[in-house]
């Protein structure tokens, strides 16, 4: 992962990088090494002897694996020697941008900014976790239930994900084919911020690139997952109450249900669930969504990591009661509520790392992984190891005239507080002043309604005129109008598989097709400059402005 | 393939390889023998992987594998010669001990030309040092007398042998089958019938006696020699340590010599009635002839002593049973603490370690048999605790295998804490339930992880990715090597021109789209991916435009350039399913592209066209396209190829 010209947010404890020499590290069994490694350097890491595992994805003996911009650890049940070495920085690529790179670099091995050996690891659980669902999975099929549906909750940085990246590697391992729901917006699995996907895994996870890819027009070292992305263009689930989130999470339940249904591995694998944090502090609404998910995807394990107060909440709440599946009642399907022990590991990716790490899920998207260094001899020979695939978007230029452009127009003062600046610097930037008739009383009192009263996800509700109506009054999304508003300028638009001229609740629902980068707004001519993933004419969907989030990302196109 | 690999990967291929080695192949024999002579740096790594493969697999495949071993020390020689002599005793007893006679008339034959110079060598040395082949001939000769003795005691009473062995309608009951069999899966047969046969002191050959010989002589002196018992105790001894060195993080090994050191102990400490005594040498005993018989035998050992106590074929635990009525074991028990005594040395042991030296054969391979008979013979015999309860046939058959296996120490009861047998682990594994809440999942189980690491043996070296060492596992495997060489040609082709992301499918082409694994059948699609680019490389596209098709280019040049074959311009057409202007009937082969037909109709009798042939395993790449790759023909055996074309 590279990022040139987006190292301006890094922690400024960096320093001249002098090539530090390899170093061997030998873990006993049971332990973990965890290391950190800033964007814009690259470490590499060797299986030398044993065998070790990152986040349940084995790593191969004597292959050289290239991390970058990663929080991360190495952990082994058998015992391991690594050897860490230095790898070059990140220097631009594909003549897309020219920006030089500063290297950067800690005085740990290798180069990395920390990294240390932990003794103890919450891993004993986390495999116990899988061998439970081995369990479940075997029950199920024996008895003809579906498999296991997994939440997991926990406040942010609690490893969530990690446990998510461990259960579904492991179950891979044992040949399982898992269904993987990231309800979470801050970060994308398989896909940019700011999205929601589901994806079955039946391949091995990419062990330097954290999830894979999804598919591309050439072949992958690892191989691809295909993952089924719904635009949730906001980082709080709870934003105008839900109202806009938890339709979404109804509709890709039915699309999971719906896959669950005819793809027997799937079936009896069952679903992970993984959530964000926010749904696991107390905030008003939080209870509801957890609710919600929970139903929606007819949990039946719900695992807490690292809160107390949410677990006892959970026990109260779902332990030994019956899942919402519709055979939930005859065969006697009951949620049981596990507590898990937050990692020692886990630490805390303050705002700027969390940007970086949103920003190279983009860069990602349309750029493919760069390759960290072109000149370096190592570097050939791990070319097999490295998922280093160089993408080509192609910019054009569009008529803003024959978008159809949405937008979200929530806004939720009492949502937006200091944490979410983190995230989303560029929303000090973006006025409201679009839809001056838009104000916080109208909305809550429209999402009131909402949350009631919302038709559901079936789009025949909508093919009438009167259901169309209520449809487009209660959603929260408001074709843009021309002019091309400028702060279109480096943010990302969805386009969604929906015809531009449905309304407002089927764009809302619609499963997602790709992303454009707007380079550039030519406000006067009507024009805007795009980059789109890949070459042709931009089809003609409606299309989901992601303004607050992912928001602005600069530099993207030089 | 010589330099700048690392010895443990030589070694997995080398492994692999071996593995496919079934039969008394010579090609693949020198092949392997080529490959050994070719990474003489490795020849540690190597012999290792030899001395494991041959202790692991089944008796069938012993022979051609020690073969393979012939095969290097006369073709190579040094270093192997020094690295696979160190252990070539308990290799060679080892499997010699498991074959069947005909094979073993083959081993004797091997032996004989290891006392001997390479033939055609100017070395006039041996292939491998005279002690080293001495110490393995004086065990064959020692066993071999043994085995006529015991055919003049046929007469005797032989009861004590058939007590304890000829038991074969509990094994059906025993636990220990499945898991043997699935370690050893086809060793199971031959030599069982190998066991019946002695067992009924008839024994067909004379080579499968050997199993008897430490035991038999003693068994049948009415009075305890106390001499040979510690004598007994020492070599079991000597051969757990030994096995303990060569597997130190084995728990069962570890177990078993704890328990024999205790057994020890109490020997030394105690002056022990001859009850006590009797039933100690029969535990000796008992666990000293099993190793013999090794991996296969232990099924019936093993169940024998622990389930069957009760039947009527065994006329010699009968007495022992009522001898040792929970009663009079807490009696003796009590006496034994009493009498604390003066250690007693076993000073005769000295004498006889001219004799250990042959007679410790047989348990020195005993290694790798498991502490269950001891342990379960004991608790049969009323010596462990359970015996209150002497397990019927219908005992729960994991309770032998996993539970403790407690040791009394005279004066108290002491249980030691459960150790599970690696064997049991396996089984295990897919027995195990693991509770989902929060209580149970704190509890390690160390053995599960076995599910998820040696359980599945074979091992991509590229990615990492587990195989189970199954034949389907192999071929899994292939396919899945397969795949690696097809991306990585591809990768490298795909390199020169630009690639893009896709689009992401819809709900419903998701729904209905199904993950295919990089080791299923590659289907007939499989390189139309390459061609096809866009969404149309999964398995969703359906919905794609019917037959072949690529996408337009974008370059007036390349846009303009007729197909080679007829000469004619490619049609694009806007298509609404790939959203983009794509030419219809067209296929790109390298970096030219061609209507499909047209190149049909050429093609039809060279190298087929990818889209065309349904590639089945390692063979029949299209690729061969790309010329990169050769068919497997005779003169390249996969073994070879295997090894050379692992990407690295």
């Amino acid at each position: 992962m590279s990022l040139p010209g987006l190292e301006l947010t890094q922690p400024s404890a960096e320093r001249e990088f002098v090539a530090a020499p390899p170093s061997q590290i030998n873990l006993s069994p049971g332990s973990e090494w965890r290391f950190e490694v800033a964007f814009g350097t690259t470490i590499r890491v060797k299986l030398l002897t044993g065998n070790a595992e990152i986040f349940g994805t084995e790593l191969a003996p004597s292959q050289t694996y290239t991390f970058s911009g990663a929080k991360s650890a190495i952990y082994t049940w058998h015992g391991c020697t690594l050897e860490v070495s230095a790898g070059d920085a990140v220097s631009g690529l594909d003549g897309m941008t020219t920006t030089p790179t500063a290297t950067r670099s800690g005085f740990g091995a290798g180069g990395c900014q920390s990294e240390y050996i932990a003794e103890e690891t919450p891993m004993v659980e986390y495999a116990n976790v899988h061998f439970a669902l081995e369990t479940l999975r075997t029950e199920a099929k024996a008895s003809g239930k579906d498999g296991p549906r997994v939440l997991i909750l926990g406040p942010e940085d609690a490893g969530k994900t990690s446990l998510t990246k461990i259960l579904t590697s492991y179950a891979v391992k044992v040949g399982r084919e898992p269904i993987v729901v990231n309800l979470d917006p801050s970060e994308g699995m398989l896909s940019v911020p700011g999205t929601l996907t589901a994806t079955a895994f039946r391949s091995m996870l990419d062990v330097e690139e954290g999830w894979g890819s999804s598919p591309m027009s050439g072949p992958s070292a690892v191989p691809v997952k295909l993952p089924l992305v719904y635009c949730y263009p906001m980082v709080n689930p709870l934003e105008a109450e839900g109202s806009v989130y938890r339709p979404i999470v109804s509709r890709l339940a039915l699309s999971v249900m719906g896959r669950m249904a005819e793809d027997e591995d799937a079936r009896e694998t069952g679903i992970i669930v993984d959530t964000p944090g926010i749904l696991s502090q107390s905030r008003a609404g939080a209870l509801e969504m957890i609710n919600h998910i929970v139903t929606e995807f007819s949990i039946t394990t719900i695992l807490v990591i690292g809160s107390e107060r949410l677990y006892s909440l959970m026990m109260k709440n779902y332990e030994n009661k019956p899942s919402s599946s519709a055979s939930a009642a005859t065969l006697d399907e009951r949620i049981s509520v596990v507590k898990l022990s937050k990692s020692g590991g886990c630490v805390d990716r303050d705002g700027a790392f969390m940007r970086a790490v949103c920003e190279s899920q983009i860069r990602t998207y349309f750029f493919g992984n760069p390759v960290p260094s072109t000149g370096s001899s190592a570097q050939s020979l791990s070319a097999s190891s490295t998922t280093n695939v160089t993408l080509s978007p192609h910019a054009q230029q569009l008529d803003f005239d024959t978008l159809a452009l949405y937008n979200y127009t929530t806004s939720s003062a009492e949502d937006e507080n200091a944490e979410d600046d983190d995230y989303d610097p560029a929303k000090l930037t973006t006025g409201d002043s679009f839809y001056p008739g838009d104000n916080d009383a109208e909305w809550s009192a429209q999402q009131g309604e909402n949350t009631s009263s919302f038709p559901g996800i079936n789009p025949a509700n909508n093919n009438s005129a009167s259901a169309a109506a209520v449809g487009n009054a209660l959603v929260p999304l408001k074709k843009v109008p021309a002019p091309a508003p400028s702060a279109l300028a480096n943010t990302l638009l969805a386009i969604t598989h929906c015809p531009p001229t449905n309304n407002t609740a089927e764009i809302r629902d619609a499963s997602t097709m790709g992303f454009l980068y707007v380079a550039d707004v030519d406000s006067e001519r009507g024009k805007i400059r795009v980059l789109a993933p890949m070459g042709g004419r931009v089809p003609s969907r409606a299309i989901v402005w992601g303004k607050k989030w992912p928001a602005e990302v600069v530099g993207l196109v030089g | 393939m010589s330099s700048g690999l690392a010895s443990d990967e030589v070694a997995e291929d080398y492994k692999n390889s071996l593995e496919d080695l079934t039969t008394n192949d010579r090609f693949q024999i020198s092949n392997l023998t080529v490959i050994a002579k070719e990474n003489t740096e490795h020849a540690m790594a190597i012999s290792r992987v030899l001395e494991n493969h041959i202790r692991a697999t089944p008796p069938a495949q012993k022979l051609p594998a020690l073969y393979v071993v012939d095969s290097i020390v006369k073709n190579v020689g040094t270093p192997y010669t020094l690295f696979l002599g160190r252990n070539l005793y308990q290799t060679f007893m080892n499997a010699y001990t498991l074959v069947d006679s005909q094979t073993r008339r083959k081993l004797d034959e091997m032996l004989k030309t290891w006392k001997e110079p390479v033939p055609g060598s100017l070395d006039t040395r041996p292939v491998f040092p005279p002690d080293i082949t001495r110490s393995i001939e004086n065990a064959l000769i020692k066993a071999r007398t043994a085995a006529l003795q015991q055919q003049q005691a046929r007469g005797q009473p032989d009861v004590f042998n058939r007590g304890r062995v000829a038991t074969p309608p509990g094994w059906t009951n025993t636990p220990t089958p499945p898991q043997n069999a699935a370690r050893y899966p086809p060793s199971s047969n031959q030599p069982l019938q190998g066991r019946t046969g002695s067992a009924n002191g008839h024994p067909s050959t004379g080579e499968s006696i050997p199993v008897r010989s430490t035991p038999t002589p003693q068994l049948q002196a009415q009075d305890v020699d106390l001499s040979y018992l510690n004598r007994d105790i020492e070599v079991l001894i000597a051969a757990a340590r030994n096995e303990f060195a060569n597997n130190p993080l084995d728990p069962s090994v570890q177990q078993r010599l704890k328990a024999l050191l205790d057994l020890q102990g109490i020997m030394q400490r105690q002056q022990l009635t001859q009850e006590q005594l009797k039933l100690v040498r029969d535990q000796v005993s008992a666990l000293a002839p099993k190793p013999a018989i090794q991996h296969s035998s232990q099924i019936p050992v093993t169940s024998s002593p622990a389930i069957t106590t009760p039947p009527v074929t065994q006329p010699f635990s009968q007495p022992l049973q009522q001898l040792l009525n929970p009663g009079t074991l807490a009696g003796l028990i009590k006496a034994t603490a009493a009498q604390q005594q003066q250690p007693t040395p076993p000073p005769q042991i000295s004498p006889m370690l001219s004799q250990l030296a042959a007679a410790g054969s047989t348990p020195q391979i005993s290694t790798s048999a498991p502490e269950n008979p001891l342990i379960a013979a004991l608790r049969a015999k009323g010596l462990l605790p359970a015996s209150s309860t002497p397990p019927g046939p219908s005992a729960p058959p994991s309770n032998v295998a996993t539970t403790t296996f407690p040791f009394i120490v005279p004066g108290q009861v002491r249980y030691t804490p459960p150790v599970p047998t690696p064997q049991a682990m396996t089984t295990a594994e897919t027995q195990m339930t693991v509770q989902m809440n929060t209580a149970s999942i704190k509890i390690p189980r160390s053995m599960l992880i076995a599910g998820l690491y040696e359980a599945r043996s074979n091992r991509c070296g590229t990615c990492g990715r587990r195989f189970f060492a199954t034949e389907e596992g192999k071929q899994k495997k292939a396919r899945h090597l397969d795949w690696h060489f097809r991306t990585n040609q591809r990768m490298a082709d795909a390199a020169r021109r630009g690639q893009n992301r896709s689009w992401y499918v819809d709900e419903r082409d998701w729904i209905k789209s199904r993950e295919i694994g990089d080791d299923q059948i590659t289907t007939d699609n499989e390189t139309a991916t390459e061609n096809t680019p866009g969404t149309d490389n999964k398995p969703s596209s359906k919905k794609g435009p019917p037959k072949q098709w690529v996408r337009a280019p974008n370059d007036a040049t390349l846009r303009n350039t007729p197909c080679p074959i007829c000469q004619e311009k490619f049609e694009s057409t806007w298509s609404e399913d790939v959203q983009d202007w794509i030419w219809q009937d067209a296929v790109k082969v390298g970096s030219r592209v061609y209507h499909a037909s047209c190149y049909d109709e050429v093609t039809k009798d060279g190298p087929a066209p990818a889209p065309r042939e349904t590639p089945q395993g390692r063979t029949g790449t299209p690729d061969s396209v790309l010329g990169k790759r050769k068919a497997e023909g005779p003169e390249s055996p996969g073994q070879n190829v295997r090894v050379k074309t692992e990407p690295i």
